[in-house]
Formats: structure tokens, C-alpha cells, sequence
């Protein structure tokens, strides 16, 4: 087969925005790209694709799913083609994120400290409240330089107009990172020279500004502060993330058992006695953090890590509490927080959001259920969720019946017709729905995202959930010039 | 270093020296069951490397290929190849930041090697020395990119302890079974083939040509194996690098476990260096053996609470 037949075969839906091909044509980002694509036949991109496979499975970029006590190692499934996004685009978005970032952190030092915008009645105090990750431990707290949300990772979703979306903000402790700095290594091995020929905007800094954030956050005033990153360990499924971040920032990767708090202080246990920590970069959820604040049960946190915290002797990035602002009730206000915190009209707009809590707007969602999905507040990683077109007779019977248990924990959205770009699936290009999470990192001076983010793709036909725990993959994702 | 990184490191390095070992041993085995005339019991093999049940050895010890899919395929038995490959990899992913990114490729590939079904079909039905042969190889990778790649920090010592560690362990186990087949005797009257098998299995044999000629006999195997200096597998040596290794430990903050174990490892460097064959056969080869493997069983417990207490 040569490859020409490869795209001339390419479904499109005029319903879905698909990123390569408009209606009439190939889009002007994509032109470079796929005349070179054209240059090379299905075999060679199947080795291509074949190459890539093998270099995750030796370098171990993997996540292990054990049964039966035995490990199966899996990749986290890649496509080859990449995501393109022209810097005009790039500049909307990054723009959109940064004032997002600026007035969640606003809002989370207002809500751990006056609450002006529950008495000025932006947001209603009970949903606050009624917020599982809304932490008391945190009232009052003085966070190092005002900043709660150092790492985020926002959802961005594009609908059939080609309008960006915010889907989800991410402000807890945001994982694919490191597939996207893979990925990158990735294309540089299956398509030499490519990169350096389209002007791609490089994302390999990552670490380095990370690292700068993280240092600039030590309460001890020394030029060498101890930074560690904290694990919940080898089973934890984003263990390689965990052990990539800390290699290229060469940082300590701890556990909870390797640290211990003495006199409001935390240390590592080393081979050479206990050494005094400054900065931890944890991966442990708020309530595994600290048995004695928090889950009693926890074996993953540190006894007495919240109370060296609160004295100021550690920092821990991302703060506690965030979860009360990235909470998908609290999602319906963030619009309202920009005006309100900012004075400014947002840039990057909502999907549009109903609370289930609402007699008449759930009503409106049960009439509609067709269109809806429809979320539980708190549940991430495509779970807990039911998508109304999809979704039998008797299943949204029975998620009925779970939402009024208790419609607090539920809000619903049209269903969004996410965009599609070209995958390379079985030998021939297929469109598949995607979305992007772009990483920011929020440090003293200014907020930084590098350029793209992490493209993750629904790979099952049809799907609209990219989540890689529902059989989703991912993309290279490159930001590139406007005019080739 | 975090105490529980290094305890890791040790654990990753004592796995792949042990796997290296029967590996080797494994193979001239085999090669051996193909050359005697009578047939070739596995038995000491079984009794150096595995805890199965003395009936069990006996049923299976004439089953060569049984015995090899045993020691290296069996996921049951705790000592398999395959299981001691995954357990230090197992290990350096939980300490990958720590090791250079090509000792981790190196073992990652290693350990998707080892788990392909294809070698115990070929174990079973080809050469089993090409397919053991392609595992040492893949332990020769190993030690090259860890001796090329590895810092010579805290990490890369604490790698080499468990190495000469396990190495000492190793040799004085095999003396001890190899010599217990013959009633710990040192009388000359043991066929000289099984020395040179012997010699053979620790990588030994030409070393052995070089220094004693071709004289198999017992005593020249002890002086090989227990004090040649210039033999990397023999005790003195192991336990010579391992003294040199714990050495580089040492540091104002940990003065009081530094100076437990460096007395217990020097005794034993000093009490292995200064005796000999005549000494030997005064105390026993049998209560010889026994005393070396205690005092290293006990230098390892020493490392698990003076370096490793994080737990």
C-alpha cells in the first residue's frame, strides 16, 4: 500500500473539528508535516511506530499493573503522529491558563484566610463547606510567597467551531509530565531532523524550571537547599514519573518511611545520620500526607510533617487544600473569580456546567441525558462518570438513583464534541478524539508553561475519554510558527 | 545517601552477583553431565542454591534439564535466575534516580529477556548452553556499564560491599559443599576431573594453570580459591575489595558504625590472610568454612543495623 492511499482514506466528520484536515483542505500547520509523512510507506511507518514501542518498553517507561502477584509491565500506548499547535494558538492559551492560575491561587489565599469572596456572596459558603478537600488544617496557614498552586496541569478540549475550552483544572498534584518529555525524546529518535525542520519550540526546560521554583521556596536562607520528592512508592502507577522528575532535577526520591520529623523539623534518614529537609515536592494525595493531621491509617506520609509545615521549617509544593478549588463545583465560579478577583473578562471560557444540586437545573440535565454527561465533583481519571449517549437505558436508571442520594457530589455538561487529529492505528491514518493538559508552573516572579503540554488521545473508535486509565495514549505535542 | 537507597543498591548488586554465579555454575554442570561417564548428579547444586526438600533433590538430580529450568525459569523457587533478575530490578526501579539511566536500560532488558517463555522452551528442547550463554552475557553488560557508567559515590560503594559480599558468600559455599561430596578430606585421591569442573564453574581454571601448573590436587584447589590474591573469586580477594569498598564509607558523622564494622571486616580480612594449609588441617576444612561464612553472615547483619536502619 503506498501512503497516499494511506490518507486519501481518512473519514471526516463534519460535526468534529479534526486538527490535520478542515472540510476542503489539509490545515496550513499540518502541510509540512504531511508531505513528509507522504515521503514514507505504511511499512516504514509501522517500523516507525514499531521502534517506538521497543525504546519505551527498554528505558522502562512503563507502569506495572499487578495480578496474581505477578507485575505486568504496560507502555502507556503512544501514537506517532503529532499534535500541532501554531504559536498564535500556543499565545491564546497560555495567556487564557496564566490569568486562570492567577485567580484560582487568589481565591485559595482567600479561602484560607478572609473568605471575602463566600461574604461578598460570589460563591455560596455550603458549597465550600460541603467540599471534601476543603482543609481546616490549612485556615490561616502563611504558604511560602502566596502561592498554593506551584504545578497544575489544565485540560483544554477544542470544540467542532475550533473554540478552546477549559474542561478541568488540575491544581493537586497533576501527573503526565514526564510522557511529555518522553514523547519528545521519543520523535527525536523515529523522525530525525523533523524537529529542528518545523522550528519546534522545545519543552526539555521543564525540569530546570521546576527545580528553580522548588529552591526558591526554602525557609532556610542557604544556597544548597534539600529538595526531595516525595513517593508513595514502587506500586504507585506514576512511579516512573516520579523517578524521571527526580533524576533530571537530581533531587532525592523519598518515601514516607525515609523522613521523620523531630522538633517541628523533617530529616531523611541517610547512611550518614539525619539530614534536614527544606522543600518536598510530594506525590502523596492531602490526606495521606500526615498521620497525625490527616488519615490515621496512612503508612505513605510523615508523622508530624503538617505541624513542621505550619511553623514554616518545610515547604511542601503543591500546598494542601487545593482540591477545594480544582473540585468540579467549584469549577462553575471560576469565570466569576476572574471578574472578581481580577477585574477582567475571562480568556479561556468554561464548558457550560450544571449543578445537580439545583432542582431546575437537574431537571433540565435528567430531560436532556442524551446530550449530558454527567461527573461526580470529586473523581478524576475519566471515573465515576456516565456519558448520556452512550450509556444504557438501565445504567442512567441506575445513576439516577445515585445522584439524588446525595446531587452535591454531581454536575453535568453538554456532551462536548472533542476534536479529532490523524492517528496512525492498524496500518492506516484514523481520526481519534483528543484533548491537552499544558503544565504550569507558578513560581515567585511569573507563571511558565512550557510550550504544548501533553496530548492524550481517546485510541478506542468513537470514544470522547482520554484518560489513560480508560485505554487512552498520548502525543508528542508540538508548538510551532505560524508561517512555515 | 538515604539509608533506604542504599540499602537497594546493596540488595540490586547481591542479586545480580548471585544470578551471575549459578548461571556459571550452571553451565559447566551441564557441560560436565555431558562428559561423565556416570551420570552426573545435581544434588550439590540444588543444595548450595535452593532450600528444596533433601527427597525432592533426590528425585530430580540425574534430570539436567529439569534441574536448569529449576534454577533459572522457576518462578517458585526463590533463587531462580529469573526471580533474582527481577528482584534487582525490582530494586533499581525504586531507586532509579540513583543509578545512571544505561545500568537501568541494561537491567530493564535483562529482566524482559529473562521472562520471555521462549528460554524455558529452549531449556527444555535446544542447547541449554547457548541460552545460558546468552544470560551471562547479559550479566557481562551489566558489570560493564555498572564498573563504566556508575559515579564512584556512596552508591557505586555500597554496590560493590554487596558484590564482594555475595562473592565471598558464594566461594565459601561452594568449597563447602564441593568438599563436603568428599568427607572434607584433603587426602590426594579424588579423580582429578572434578576439580578441574570445580575450577571451572568459579571461572577459575586457567588462573589455576597459570599458578599451580596442572597439579589437580585438593590443597592447590584451596590455595586458589580461599587466599590467591590475584583470583577475583577467591575469599581473600572478595573480602579484600569489600574492606577497600567499606573504606571509602568512612565520615565524621557515622565515626561509631564505621568503626563496628571495620573491625569485624578487618579481623576477618587479617584471619583469612594469616593461616594457611597447615593451619587448616589443624582446625578442620569443615569448621574453616563454617567460621568464614559466620563472621560474613554477621558483617551483613552488622550493614542491616548500623547503614540500613530506616524502617
Amino acid at each position: 500500500m503506498n501512503s497516499t492511499e494511506l490518507f486519501s482514506a481518512y473519514p471526516t466528520d463534519s460535526k468534529v473539528w479534526d486538527e490535520m484536515f478542515s472540510p476542503t483542505e489539509v490545515r496550513e500547520p499540518y502541510k509540512r508535516i504531511l508531505q513528509f509523512l507522504k515521503q514514507l510507506s505504511a511499512d516504514e511507518l509501522t517500523k516507525k511506530e514499531e521502534m517506538a514501542r521497543r525504546l519505551f518498553m527498554s528505558q522502562g517507561v512503563t507502569f506495572t499493573v499487578y495480578s496474581s502477584g505477578e507485575g505486568i509491565e504496560k507502555i502507556f500506548p503512544f501514537d506517532i503522529i503529532p499534535r500541532i499547535i501554531t504559536a498564535s494558538e500556543w499565545a491564546y492559551i497560555e495567556t487564557g491558563i496564566k490569568q486562570r492560575l492567577k485567580a484560582l491561587n487568589l481565591f485559595l489565599n482567600d479561602i484560607y484566610s478572609n473568605q471575602f469572596i463566600l461574604k461578598d456572596k460570589i460563591i455560596p459558603i455550603d458549597m465550600i463547606y460541603s467540599c471534601e478537600h476543603y482543609l481546616r488544617e490549612m485556615h490561616n496557614l502563611k504558604v511560602p510567597h502566596n502561592i498554593f498552586v506551584h504545578i497544575s496541569g489544565i485540560d483544554i478540549i477544542r470544540d467542532s467551531d475550533g473554540t478552546f475550552y477549559v474542561l478541568e483544572d488540575n491544581l493537586r498534584t497533576p501527573s503526565g509530565v514526564s510522557y511529555m518529555l518522553e514523547n519528545r525524546e521519543i520523535t527525536k529518535r523515529i523522525f530525525p531532523d523533523l524537529l529542528p525542520q518545523n522550528f519546534v519550540k522545545p519543552v526539555i526546560n521543564y525540569p530546570q524550571i521546576l527545580y528553580k521554583n522548588l529552591a526558591a521556596l526554602s525557609p532556610r536562607h542557604n544556597s544548597n537547599p534539600n529538595i526531595v520528592m516525595l513517593t508513595p512508592g514502587i506500586f504507585n502507577s506514576a512511579y516512573f514519573e516520579h523517578s524521571t522528575l527526580a533524576r533530571l532535577m537530581g533531587i532525592e526520591l523519598v518515601e514516607g518511611r525515609d523522613l521523620v520529623v523531630d522538633n517541628h523539623r523533617v530529616f531523611m534518614k541517610t547512611t550518614k545520620g539525619l539530614q534536614r529537609v527544606d522543600v518536598i515536592y510530594r506525590r502523596v494525595d492531602d490526606e495521606f500526607l500526615d498521620p497525625l493531621a490527616f488519615n490515621t491509617d496512612s503508612m505513605l506520609g510523615v508523622a508530624g510533617l503538617m505541624s513542621a509545615y505550619r511553623k514554616g521549617h518545610v515547604a511542601i509544593v503543591n500546598a494542601p487544600g487545593n482540591g477545594v478549588a480544582d473540585d468540579k463545583a467549584t469549577y462553575i465560579y471560576v469565570p466569576d473569580m476572574i471578574k472578581y478577583y481580577l477585574n477582567e473578562e475571562p480568556i479561556l471560557k468554561n464548558v457550560p456546567t450544571y449543578k445537580m444540586e439545583d432542582a431546575s437545573e437537574r431537571e433540565h440535565v435528567f430531560n436532556n441525558i442524551e446530550n449530558m454527561v454527567i461527573k461526580k465533583t470529586n473523581a478524576s481519571g475519566g471515573y465515576g462518570m456516565i456519558i448520556g449517549s452512550a450509556a444504557t437505558e438501565q445504567e442512567i436508571i441506575e445513576y439516577k438513583k445515585v445522584v439524588m442520594e446525595d446531587p452535591r457530589k454531581f454536575i453535568a455538561q453538554p456532551i462536548i464534541n472533542l476534536s479529532s487529529a490523524p492517528c496512525y492505528i492498524n496500518g492506516k491514518l484514523q481520526p481519534r478524539r483528543i484533548d491537552l493538559r499544558p503544565f504550569a508552573l507558578f513560581g515567585n516572579n511569573e507563571i511558565e508553561i512550557v510550550p504544548g503540554g501533553l496530548t492524550r488521545v481517546a485510541l478506542k473508535e468513537g470514544s470522547l475519554v482520554v484518560n489513560s486509565s480508560q485505554g487512552g495514549g498520548s502525543k508528542d505535542t508540538w508548538v510551532i510558527n505560524d508561517k512555515i | 545517601m538515604l539509608s533506604r537507597v542504599a540499602y537497594s543498591l546493596y540488595w540490586l548488586s547481591r542479586y545480580m552477583e548471585r544470578s551471575d554465579g549459578i548461571l556459571r555454575l550452571l553451565r559447566v554442570n551441564y557441560a560436565y553431565s555431558q562428559d561423565d561417564p556416570k551420570q552426573l548428579s545435581w544434588r550439590p547444586v540444588l543444595r548450595i542454591f535452593s532450600d528444596m526438600k533433601p527427597a525432592e533433590k533426590i528425585k530430580i538430580q540425574y534430570q539436567s534439564r529439569t534441574v536448569l529450568n529449576f534454577m533459572i525459569t522457576d518462578k517458585e523457587n526463590q533463587n531462580s535466575v529469573l526471580n533474582l533478575v527481577c528482584n534487582a530490578r525490582e530494586n533499581a526501579r525504586s531507586v532509579q534516580d540513583n543509578v545512571t539511566k544505561e545500568l537501568w536500560q541494561c537491567l530493564n532488558e535483562y529482566y524482559h529477556q529473562i521472562r520471555q517463555n521462549q528460554i524455558a522452551l529452549s531449556l527444555e528442547k535446544d542447547d541449554p548452553i547457548s541460552v545460558i550463554d546468552s544470560l551471562v552475557t547479559q550479566g557481562m553488560h551489566y558489570y560493564g556499564t555498572f564498573e563504566i557508567t556508575m559515579a564512584r559515590s556512596e552508591g557505586y560503594y555500597f554496590m560493590n560491599i554487596g558484590k564482594y559480599l555475595e562473592r565471598a558468600i558464594q566461594s565459601v559455599d561452594i568449597l563447602d559443599v564441593k568438599f563436603s561430596e568428599v568427607d572434607y578430606s584433603l587426602e590426594e585421591t579424588t579423580d582429578p576431573t572434578y576439580w578441574k569442573f570445580l575450577l571451572l564453574s568459579i571461572s577459575g581454571y586457567e588462573v589455576f594453570l597459570k599458578s599451580y601448573r596442572s597439579a589437580l590436587d585438593s590443597t592447590n584447589i584451596l590455595n586458589q580459591i580461599i587466599w590467591n590474591d590475584n583470583f577475583p573469586r577467591s575469599i581473600i580477594y572478595s573480602v579484600n575489595r569489600l574492606q577497600k569498598s567499606f573504606e571509602t564509607l568512612k565520615s565524621d558523622k557515622n565515626s561509631e558504625s564505621y568503626k563496628a564494622l571495620s573491625f569485624m571486616i578487618g579481623k576477618l580480612e587479617s584471619s583469612i590472610r594469616y593461616s594457611d594449609i597447615k593451619d587448616l588441617q589443624e582446625i578442620g576444612l569443615k569448621q574453616y568454612l563454617h567460621k568464614i561464612k559466620k563472621e560474613l553472615f554477621a558483617i551483613a547483619d552488622a550493614f542491616n543495623l548500623y547503614y540500613f536502619a530506616f524502617k
